[in-house]
């Protein structure tokens, strides 16, 4: 089975992996240009609502401020009397129901000479109009010290007062909305007192608190000092201010950002809200008073519906990436299947089973190409083992008969050393390595009477199996032919006529044949075409100029001619083929006549088996391990010194 | 080996360079055998860049002359000398071809 590196696992992982991480890289963008739209579009809806509140708040404050500058403008023109703007302050409470009271402090001694302070003050107690007169209810901190009546008097214009709770009045939060008001005395105006009208803010207030951002945004009021009017966080009502909660929580951005609001600036911020989660919160003034009014909208309510779809969308994705694996499973698998089938199968055909059946090509893919290869493969591969087989049977059976052909040809040749252990009057050694299993060379020697004994050595053209068939005629046409006629130049001639005749591949053979008499140590020898034999004696080795006569087989009428020459005690004829001395080295330079010369003149010369080893070795050491082109043959005969060989003679004779 | 033929007085001058042995007479018996079949008689064998003869080199030779004495052709030897003059020394075939010193001169000894 396929290990963790299969095909299929690895299709698996890239495909999944990178699916999911386009997936990814496509719901991320997404999420965060949702989230980026989502703002835009935030900044202008919190802008509208925030506005729309102001609007709304600053109709009442609007309202009321107008009330006062009415009562303001009354007490300038007309010359009203006590009782008249006591009934002006009187209607002026009971018709507007957002007034909680209304009051003329005057200047000291602007209303009488008598008295120094004179403050009528009309308000709503348990649903009537209740009358009181200021400068009685502030006796320890008398009215025109309170910054309600301080600040316009200075400022010489409508002022709103910090809101406070009044607990005189019922303990209801409220803000005064106060104004000066001048008399023209002797051309030039004269400030002669404040006029008041005192606004609850709880109704305000709780409209504000009452506006619901989201599920738990909300919208928030501070005053110009930055006091908490209107927040979700009840107990921080008029008790904290933004500052105090900055310091309290080491929050320098919360601290710049109040700053801002106190400066009357307009913003829009993404802020951890006082309550405690993300947000983003539109702030802006209220213009009369000089309060700001914030919105807040929670992010994560904000983004609950982007985070959603992004969820849903996540959801789908994870299902289709599960079900594209699914997919890419089922193709990898389909397409692995015949592949799987076809590696069992190869498997078997690589441990050496030609004949498993290779899997059905049902498809043109790349696979069933792959598999008809592999068909094409595995029948070529039978055809060829069989061919291969067959060859090999063959060219073994060759072998082994070839085998048998050198042992015959071998034991075609005398091989048993010394061949005539009853005639100590000479020693004959002779070998022959040939160059293939069969050879074109050979060497005989046989006695053609009692005293005389025939010895040669021939060279068949060419070598191999024709050359070996041919040197079996021509050793056993050499042997009888010598045998009746007993005299070298006859015999090789005769034995020529009958192997030219009907020669038509004009294979030849070279001879030097030689009849020796062993009681004499005469001579007698002919040669047809082959290299002349050496002569080792008293006078040293040298080669015999023999007559050259033409080689057997060659022309059917050819004369050869008998040469004598008589062998000295101790003296040797050397006879060889040209295996060596045309046996190469890896330079191709031949061993060559000189060569043979020198190393008979320095071979060991006690012994002929010593000495035909000898040379045989120098040949190999002159051809240096390169192959052995030519069969080596070598015959040598030496005539001993020793009476005996001479007592046999006589005996022969 | 090398073989190389060109055509003059009605007579195949026939080039070997190289070796003539057991390995490349085959090429040679084949070449000229293409070329007695193929009508010609006369031929001229120049020895001048030949290395080297062996026994099989030797049985081709005889082979052509055969070959063309059975269509009463003649060869002759030209340029015949160093080694190759002492193979044919000693197998006889010194007295069994026409031979001569130069190309020009074998073709005389045809015509």
């Amino acid at each position: 089975m396929p290990g963790k590196n299969s095909i299929v696992i690895r299709l698996v992982l890239v495909i999944t992996f990178s699916s999911a991480v386009i997936f990814a890289v496509t719901l991320g963008y997404n999420y965060y240009q949702s989230r980026v739209i989502l703002q835009n579009e935030l900044e202008s809806n919190a802008r509208n609502l925030a506005m729309s509140l102001v609007n709304r708040v600053e109709t009442q404050l609007t309202a009321v401020t107008k009330v006062t500058e009415g009562l303001a403008r009354s007490m300038e023109i007309s010359e009203l009397t006590e009782q008249q703007f006591h009934s002006l302050l009187r209607a002026t409470v009971e018709k507007n129901p957002e007034i909680y009271g209304s009051f003329f402090a005057f200047e000291p001694y602007a209303f009488s000479a008598k008295s120094r302070l004179y403050a009528p003050y009309y308000y709503r107690e348990k649903g009537k109009i209740a009358f009181d007169r200021l400068e009685n209810s502030y006796i320890d901190y008398p009215y025109p010290y309170w910054d309600w009546y301080q600040i316009p008097r200075e400022l010489g214009k409508l002022e709103w007062s910090e809101p406070y709770f009044d607990e005189g009045a019922g303990n209801i939060l409220m803000s005064t909305c106060s104004m000066p008001f001048y008399k023209e005395i002797d051309g030039k105006k004269q400030l002669q007192g404040i006029v008041g009208a005192d606004v609850s803010l709880d109704a305000l207030t709780e409209y504000i608190s009452s506006v619901k951002i989201l599920r738990t945004g909300y919208a928030a009021l501070l005053t110009r000092n930055g006091t908490i009017l209107a927040h979700p966080l009840k107990d921080a009502i008029m008790n904290e201010t933004f500052f105090s909660i900055a310091e309290e929580r080491q929050d320098p951005f919360l601290r710049e950002l109040g700053r801002k609001m106190i400066r009357g600036e307009t913003g829009f911020v993404h802020y951890k809200s006082l309550v405690g989660f993300t947000s983003w919160m539109y702030y802006t003034p209220i213009p009369s008073t000089g309060w700001t009014l914030a919105v807040l909208f929670p992010e994560s309510e904000l983004l609950e519906n982007v985070r959603k779809l992004s969820m849903t969308m996540a959801a789908m994705g994870f299902g289709g990436i599960l079900l594209l694996t699914l997919a890419v499973i089922y193709i990898a698998r389909t397409i692995i299947k015949p592949l799987q089938l076809l590696t069992a199968a190869t498997d078997e055909i690589a441990s050496g089973n030609f004949e498993v059946m290779l899997p059905a090509v049902r498809s043109n893919d790349e696979v069933g190409v792959l598999t008809h290869d592999f068909q094409a493969m595995q029948a070529s591969l039978k055809e060829y083992i069989k061919n291969l087989t067959e060859t090999t049977a063959a060219k073994e059976r060759i072998q082994s008969e070839l085998k048998v052909a050198t042992n015959i040809q071998a034991s075609l040749l005398p091989r048993i050393f010394p061949p005539f252990p009853d005639h100590p009057e000479f020693e004959i050694y002779a070998s022959m390595v040939p160059a293939k299993e069969v050879g074109g060379d050979f060497y005989d020697f046989f006695f053609i009477d009692e005293k005389n004994l025939c010895f040669l050595i021939a060279d068949v053209s060419d070598k191999g199996v024709p050359a070996a068939l041919y040197m079996m005629v021509a050793k056993t046409l050499l042997k009888t032919e010598g045998q009746r006629l007993g005299e070298p130049a006859k015999m090789l001639a005769s034995v020529n006529r009958i192997l030219a005749a009907d020669n038509d591949t004009c294979m030849f053979t070279t001879v030097f044949c030689a009849i020796l008499d062993v009681t004499t140590g005469e001579v007698r020898f002919a040669n047809a075409g082959h290299n002349p034999p050496l002569i080792i004696d008293s006078h040293g080795a040298r080669y015999l100029t023999p007559k050259s006569g033409l080689m057997l087989g060659a022309m059917t009428e050819t004369v050869f001619t008998t040469e004598r020459l008589t062998l000295e005690q101790e003296g040797t004829l050397f006879l060889y083929t040209d295996g060596v001395t045309e046996a190469k080295n890896p330079e191709d330079a031949l061993y060559g006549e000189e060569r043979l010369l020198k190393a008979l003149q320095t071979a060991p010369q006690g012994d002929l088996a010593n000495m035909i080893h000898y040379i045989s070795s120098e040949v190999v050491h002159h051809a240096g391990g390169a192959p052995q082109s030519d069969d080596i043959t070598m015959l040598a005969i030496k005539m001993k010194t020793n009476n005996v060989s001479m007592e046999v003679a006589g005996k022969g004779a | 080996m090398d073989l190389q033929t060109k055509i003059e007085n009605n007579a195949i001058i026939v080039t070997i360079s190289g070796r003539l042995d057991a390995v490349t007479a085959s090429d040679y018996e084949k070449k000229i055998r293409e070329l007695i079949d193929g009508g010609n008689s006369y031929f001229v064998v120049d020895f001048e860049q030949l290395d080297y003869i062996s026994s099989a080199g030797l049985r081709v030779l005889l082979l052509m002359a055969k070959l063309l004495k059975e269509k009463s052709g003649q060869v002759c030897f030209a340029n015949v000398k160093g080694n190759v003059q002492s193979v044919f020394d000693m197998s006889g075939f010194t007295s069994l071809f026409k031979m001569e010193n130069s190309v020009a001169e074998a073709l005389a000894v045809l015509s």
